[in-house]
């Protein structure tokens, strides 16, 4: 099913969580609200289940309004950020809940509902199981009977409150690649909130950047990643420099270095802040004439390939973190306290 | 009772030393303790029984069967019989729009619950006789129609119930609260209608706090008195509850008698506690049966 988003606004007493948000989820796939904590996306999210009303705009689900319909009746799976598994209950009984509360009418006879029950913790890999109550699990199993409980009454749209939020690392990157895998069998709409850039760019087909109740940018992970639309996604994803600089006449000057920058009208004369990612950074023991920020390496990180530095920049004592490959590390033969001579690759404008 | 306080004292050395007083100070507070629990609970509750079995265990029955007694004891029951079920109810219903839902005014409700608590209840009684009194706001109107209020059941099970009025809800709002609305809203969108998120839900989460609030809600209605004897008018075998009837036995000089009818009142706080102390071990017997393998 088809998620339409319109004009969405919501406020919390004095606080507006939603300004006028408007978004279209394509059936079928599988998106991430990204942004850091306050930024609305969790609002967003229970705004489409039908958990919170809207103080302004629509929801549309397969172009239809639904936007007062009840929660009811939105064919919606959600998973919380604290499972939010009846504690009472066992893991089976919990699974089984949404077909038990059916009308009359429409509840399957036992016997299916212990068939589709035993399914779904088979796809979830918990049928062993099934007779433990919930407090007995472990956060990472929890999250997987919570999951199976939103899908046990076949919804159109699936959402997930951050869902690997409250997991360890190891587990966290367990759950990820479960949840793409069972989005690839099961093929319902999902969209899951986060603040983990990783996991964003992990998981989801399309990235939805959320910032102070508004969105940012839109697209496919590699998309943002690579031509992030503001400041803010730039610096919200991946680790950045950020330095402070000039536009004029199709050219600007960051950090002493002149930069071409034909995008750029002539005669535009203002402030400007370069975003330059760590490993954009290039490194030297001279200055080799061109001009270059001189620093200072105040730490050395070595794990993985990429080994991380923290530069003071001589001038104002500003810290640059770069990272290089080990073997141009171990090339530059450079020590803690020793100059060196910093040259952005590449750097991305943004007028102030 | 001895033996619960030492053994927590033979446990303290487990825990971290910086917290545990010299040997001496231990002993002196624990006496303290105990000699206050024996001066004015235990050695009371003998005194009603031995007060009461003075003249024997004949005199002790003849007072408990008599016939003004026994209506106190039906009226009493009667009283209880209302006031406790309207206050779960009640206490069910604000401590639900309390802990789950943030509106205006919730902080005046949450303070109001407590109002019974604040108030004298003298004084609870006397605003029920200022309402529905003769004299009374709506004295002349209750009049015109013959509907008896004051110094009748109907004031005596009011007064009982504003009274006992927030027992149920201050159990059960920080459980509630504490628990969240998550638990409903994930009932809500697989589907569950408010009955069956609140009986299939709710209800089984806080059913021991409720249980806990009725047992306490129940010992105070039977045992409640200042209100009570401010409507009743102490109109014995009609208006009289077992506090009252004891109250007038006992300013009889009937001492004996006045005693044997407090007994079953002892009693009642006696099976109160045993009642709310298993209720919290099977609370707690619950928690550490989820906790135990997580």
């Amino acid at each position: 099913m088809s998620i339409g988003v319109q004009g969405l606004a919501k406020r919390f007493g004095g606080f507006e969580a939603l300004k006028n948000v408007s978004l279209e989820i394509p059936s079928g796939e599988l998106v991430a609200l990204l942004g850091p904590s306050g930024s609305g996306k969790t609002t967003l999210l229970r705004l489409i289940a039908g958990l919170e009303r809207p103080d302004a705009g629509t929801i549309l689900f397969h172009g239809e309004d639904a936007t007062r319909r009840d929660v009811r009746d939105r064919q919606v799976g959600f998973v919380f950020q604290h499972y939010a598994l009846f504690r009472h209950m066992s893991v089976f009984e919990n699974v089984a809940f949404g077909l038990r509360v059916r009308p009359r009418h429409l509840r399957p006879p036992e016997a299916e509902i212990r068939t589709t029950v035993t399914d779904l913790l088979k796809l979830v890999q918990l049928d062993w199981l099934a007779d433990r109550q919930p407090s007995q699990l472990s956060g990472g199993q929890r999250q997987r009977v919570a999951l199976a409980r939103a899908l046990a009454v076949k919804p159109e749209v699936l959402l997930l409150d951050e869902p690997f939020g409250a997991l360890d690392a190891k587990v966290r990157k367990e759950l990820r690649r479960w949840l793409r895998r069972l989005h690839e069998e099961v093929h319902v709409t999902t969209v899951f909130v986060t603040h983990d850039q990783d996991e964003a760019m992990e998981v989801a087909d399309r990235i939805v950047v959320m910032n102070e109740g508004r969105i940012e940018q839109v697209g496919h992970p590699e998309a943002v990643y690579e031509h992030p639309a503001t400041p803010f996604v730039y610096s919200f994803l991946g680790n950045v420099n950020l330095f402070h600089g000039r536009v004029a006449e199709g050219r600007a000057e960051v950090a002493g270095q002149e930069v071409a920058m034909p995008d750029w009208a002539a005669g535009l004369d203002r402030d400007a802040v370069a975003y330059v990612r760590t490993y954009e950074v290039e490194l030297a023991r001279e200055p080799n004439g061109s001009p270059a920020i001189e620093t200072v390496l105040r730490h050395v990180r070595r794990f993985g390939p990429m080994v991380r530095l923290e530069l003071d920049r001589v001038e104002d004592g500003q810290v640059i973190e770069a990272e290089v490959p080990r073997a141009r590390f171990e090339e530059l033969g450079v020590g803690r306290g020793e100059r060196v001579y910093v040259k952005p690759r590449s750097a991305r404008l943004f007028p102030r | 009772m001895a033996g619960i306080v030492t053994s927590r004292l033979h446990a303290a050395p487990d825990r971290t030393s910086a917290l545990t007083e010299p040997r001496p100070v231990r002993w002196a507070l624990t006496g303290v303790a105990l000699a206050f629990l024996v001066l004015f609970l235990f050695i009371p509750l003998v005194a009603v029984f031995t007060e009461g079995l003075k003249k024997g265990w004949e005199a002790y029955l003849a007072a408990l069967v008599e016939p003004d007694a026994l209506a106190a004891v039906r009226l009493t029951l009667l009283t209880a019989a209302v006031a406790v079920p309207l206050n779960t109810a009640f206490g069910v219903a604000a401590a639900w729009c309390l802990a789950k839902f943030r509106f205006p005014g919730r902080s005046i409700l949450l303070t109001l619950i407590d109002l019974p608590f604040a108030v004298s209840p003298v004084i609870a009684g006397m605003v029920f006789v200022l309402l529905f009194g003769t004299q009374g706001w709506f004295g002349g109107w209750l009049f015109d129609h013959d509907v008896k209020i004051v110094f009748a059941v109907p004031g005596i099970v009011l007064a009982t119930t504003f009274v006992t009025f927030p027992f149920v809800a201050r159990e059960l709002i920080p459980l509630m609260q504490e628990q969240g609305p998550e638990e409903e809203e994930a009932a809500r969108v697989l589907g569950a209608s408010g009955w069956q998120i609140f009986w299939r839900v709710t209800l089984p989460n806080i059913k021991w706090g409720l249980l806990y609030g009725v047992i306490l809600c129940n010992a105070r209605a039977m045992g409640e008195f200042g209100a009570v004897s401010v409507v009743s008018g102490h109109i014995r075998g009609l208006t009289n509850t077992l506090p009252l009837h004891i109250e007038i036995l006992y300013n009889e000089y009937n001492f004996a008698a006045a005693f044997a009818v407090a007994s079953p009142l002892a009693l009642l706080g006696l099976v109160t506690l045993v009642a709310k102390t298993a209720v919290e071990w099977c609370q707690a017997r619950e928690l550490a049966r989820g906790a135990g393998a997580s």
